[in-house]
């Protein structure tokens, strides 16, 4: 039917489209160059950035062909798509025909083969055609491999080889981008992506989703039990560190410190530690306690703000030094008693008596600066993480076998020569690292030659 | 710092040796390249110890850390990795002329690490990772490979070009011939193929283990691939589509400036997550 034939002709023409190399080499220099664009127009900028730079004609024209963020815009996308499909495609067009080959090998060296081979000798040796098949046949399994044997007529024919693996390492390494394309596609729909920010003692149950405005139930409570900066004597930063706690129905199961680097994975959600920040004014703890002895109270005191000590007076805190005139931390106080002008006096944080030189009924001690934090953690579930992996570990194992296998072959025949002598023709190929092999080849065949009847 | 006084002899050193195997190509006497060959045995020596140093300094100061972390480490690393690279090649190849087109390339390096930053400072807390050996030494390794492979290409099209002309005489004359370049900027890219592709993932695992994702679209990630995408296209042209000699030559000087955008352009023109390697 003419219909049949014509759409079978359009089959075949998009078949031959996506199995062609050309596809491949042009997806990937197009690819290459949006990459490109997409590192020169910074992408997921606030629109007043954008302003700074771009005229509105340009704004809009990069909003509608998707440049401000293009890495996940519909062609960039497609572009991905095709890419894979192309890859499919030209596996399934070529690896049967690899598999058949590799399966079948031609185990006969007959003339034309020995033409389109690049290494070739032959030689005439005397003696019984089986003899010699079998002392060959040792031979060449001592150097090479152990050849399977096929009589042709009155030839017969010799065949080993090394090294098929060889042929399929560049299907592997195809197959590895798959994978991970599969495993990157399983972490988008399946996992998520947020950012929450835990004040030092407080917990969050629930994450907002990072760009959305969804929040995703963790099922769990994460508690922030600290924050802290350790610095380098020199100042700069050395460990950002969260100490962290899983609470499930408020009981603890899990404690964690997290640094940058380290991050706590419960039921497959992980946080990272990402930044920090000031929760809130600073505090200063100040303990009051009695002349003769006795039970202390400890205030804490936020800048300005005034405390009543019942039976006291009002105590509030009005400056801190870091260190106060060698005597390290302090805090300046003023007591109002009721009754009596303010009075103003520093408390040394390193000398908790030195308050007693007042000589009053009630003495204070500065206990500490009380900065409270918040951290701030990347929260990531990624179902797909290991599919990636996976596939990563298959790519590199890929290109290895593709570059640094190579499938060597070695064929030897045995025919009745004209002068009632044995002629034997040596030949060889290898797919990869020829030089190599023409090396390894000589020497064979010097081996060979050598072999007594 | 004793790791950089040696560092500065290197650069004397990558210096003279380049300036011998140009001279040698020029004046035609082997005997400079031969001299060349061992200033760049001396500095693989000096250079390779003066990173022991460095790095046993940086225990001293009480901030160990391996001296790959910034823009002059790395500078330094990868000079060491391209000499170290040329002097197999050299061996292996049994040619002296490559050094005129490789170790310039050592040796402008080391001339930009000159004008940076080259005291030891303490790992900031991104940094603090067993996957920067791994991500650091496999990007370099292949990046070197890359620069052979370029400075090879240069060679093959001066060489083709000669070749066009059926002249023989002058400073191209006594390169090696077309066949054997062409091979080279092949090989060349062979080995740092595989060593890039390890390079992106330890970079992405690295990344996913210290952010929460393996692929952000950063600046450096983006170009990294670019390098790869351009090697790619490179590797099947040549093996299914045979593409040899000129196609294959300007490909990999291509490659090359791509490798070197992502390494220093990325950091020095663009922003992003990889700010390190800028300061």
């Amino acid at each position: 039917m003419p219909d049949a034939k014509r759409s079978d002709s359009l089959m075949d023409k998009v078949w031959t489209f996506f199995t062609s190399l050309k596809l491949a080499i042009t997806i990937i220099i197009i690819l290459a160059t949006a990459s490109i664009i997409g590192t020169i127009i910074e992408q997921n900028q606030p629109m007043e950035k954008y302003r700074q730079f771009y005229g509105d004609g340009t704004i809009r024209l990069f909003e509608a062909t998707g440049l401000f963020d293009m890495y996940h815009s519909w062609w960039f996308l497609l572009l991905l798509v095709l890419f894979t499909i192309n890859l499919a495609c030209c596996t399934l067009d070529r690896l049967p025909r690899v598999v058949r080959t590799v399966r079948n090998p031609k185990t006969t060296l007959d003339d034309g083969l020995e033409k389109t081979l690049g290494l070739t000798d032959r030689w005439k040796k005397k003696g019984a055609r089986e003899t010699l098949a079998a002392s060959y046949g040792e031979a060449m399994g001592r150097e090479f491999g152990k050849p399977r044997v096929t009589e042709d007529g009155d030839a017969v024919h010799l065949y080993a080889e090394r090294g098929v693996v060889s042929r399929f390492g560049v299907y592997v390494t195809h197959l590895s981008i798959v994978i991970i394309f599969i495993g990157a596609i399983v972490g988008n729909v399946a996992g998520f992506k947020g950012y929450a920010n835990i004040v030092e003692g407080q917990s969050i149950g629930d994450v907002p989703v990072r760009g959305g405005a969804e929040k995703v139930n963790l099922g769990f409570q994460v508690r922030c039990n600290r924050f802290w900066v350790e610095n380098y004597p020199s100042g700069q930063p050395k460990e950002y560190a969260s100490d962290l706690s899983v609470l499930e129905n408020g009981v603890e199961v899990l404690r964690k410190k997290i640094v940058v680097n380290d991050p706590l994975q419960y039921k497959g959600v992980w946080f990272y530690q990402s930044s920090y920040g000031q929760a809130g004014a600073a505090t200063a703890a100040v303990t009051v306690n009695k002349a003769g002895g006795g039970a202390a109270e400890t205030l804490t005191l936020s800048a300005g703000q005034k405390v009543q000590v019942p039976g006291y007076g009002v105590v509030s805190a009005v400056d801190y030094q870091p260190n106060f005139q060698g005597f390290g931390p302090a805090l300046l106080v003023v007591l109002e008693k009721p009754g009596k002008s303010p009075v103003e006096f520093w408390l040394l944080k390193a000398h908790p008596e030195f308050d007693r030189q007042r000589n009053d009924p009630y003495f204070l001690a500065f206990a500490g600066i009380n900065e409270l934090f918040y951290t701030g953690l990347q929260v990531a579930r990624d179902p797909g993480v290991n599919v990636v992996w996976a596939g990563c570990a298959l790519m590199v194992v890929g290109i290895c076998i593709a570059f640094f296998t190579s499938h060597q072959r070695l064929w030897l025949r045995l025919s009745p020569a004209a002068d009632g002598r044995v002629e034997v023709v040596l030949a060889g190929s290898a797919s990869r690292n020829r030089l190599a092999f023409e090396k390894k080849f000589e020497r064979i065949l010097t081996d060979m030659k050598a072999v007594a009847s | 710092m004793l790791n950089v006084r040696l560092f500065d002899l290197t650069t004397l050193l990558f210096g003279v040796a380049s300036v011998n195997y140009v001279a040698a190509l020029y004046g035609k006497k082997d005997t400079l390249a031969r001299v060349g060959t061992w200033i760049c045995i001396v500095a693989a020596v000096v250079s390779t110890a003066a990173l022991g140093v460095r790095w046993a300094e940086s225990y001293k100061m009480g901030i160990g850390r391996i001296p790959v972390t910034n823009l002059y480490e790395s500078l330094v690393f990868f000079a060491w990795a391209v000499n170290l690279f040329y002097l197999f090649v050299e061996w292996r190849y049994k040619n002296r002329t490559f050094g005129a087109f490789v170790m310039p390339i050592a040796f402008a390096t080391m001339l930009f690490a000159f004008t940076n930053e080259s005291s030891i400072q303490p790992l900031v807390p991104a940094l603090q990772s067993y996957w920067l050996h791994a991500h650091v030494i496999t990007c370099f390794v292949g990046y070197a490979a890359f620069a052979v492979s370029a400075g090879t290409a240069v060679m093959f099209l001066m060489k083709a070009k000669q070749e066009e002309a059926k002249t023989t005489g002058g400073v191209v004359g006594v390169l090696p011939p077309t066949k054997v370049l062409d091979e080279l900027v092949y090989k060349a890219i062979m080995w740092g193929f595989p060593f890039l592709t390890a390079g992106i993932i330890t970079g992405a695992a690295w990344a996913n283990y210290a952010w929460g994702t393996y692929w952000s679209w950063d600046p450096k990630e983006t170009w990294s691939l670019i390098v790869w995408l351009v090697y790619a296209a490179f590797l099947h042209a040549r093996i299914t589509r045979g593409w040899h000699g000129r196609r294959a030559a300007i490909l990999s000087i291509a490659g090359f400036l791509a490798t070197i955008m992502c390494y220093l352009g990325v950091n020095l023109v663009l922003s992003g997550l990889h700010s390190y390697g800028g300061s």
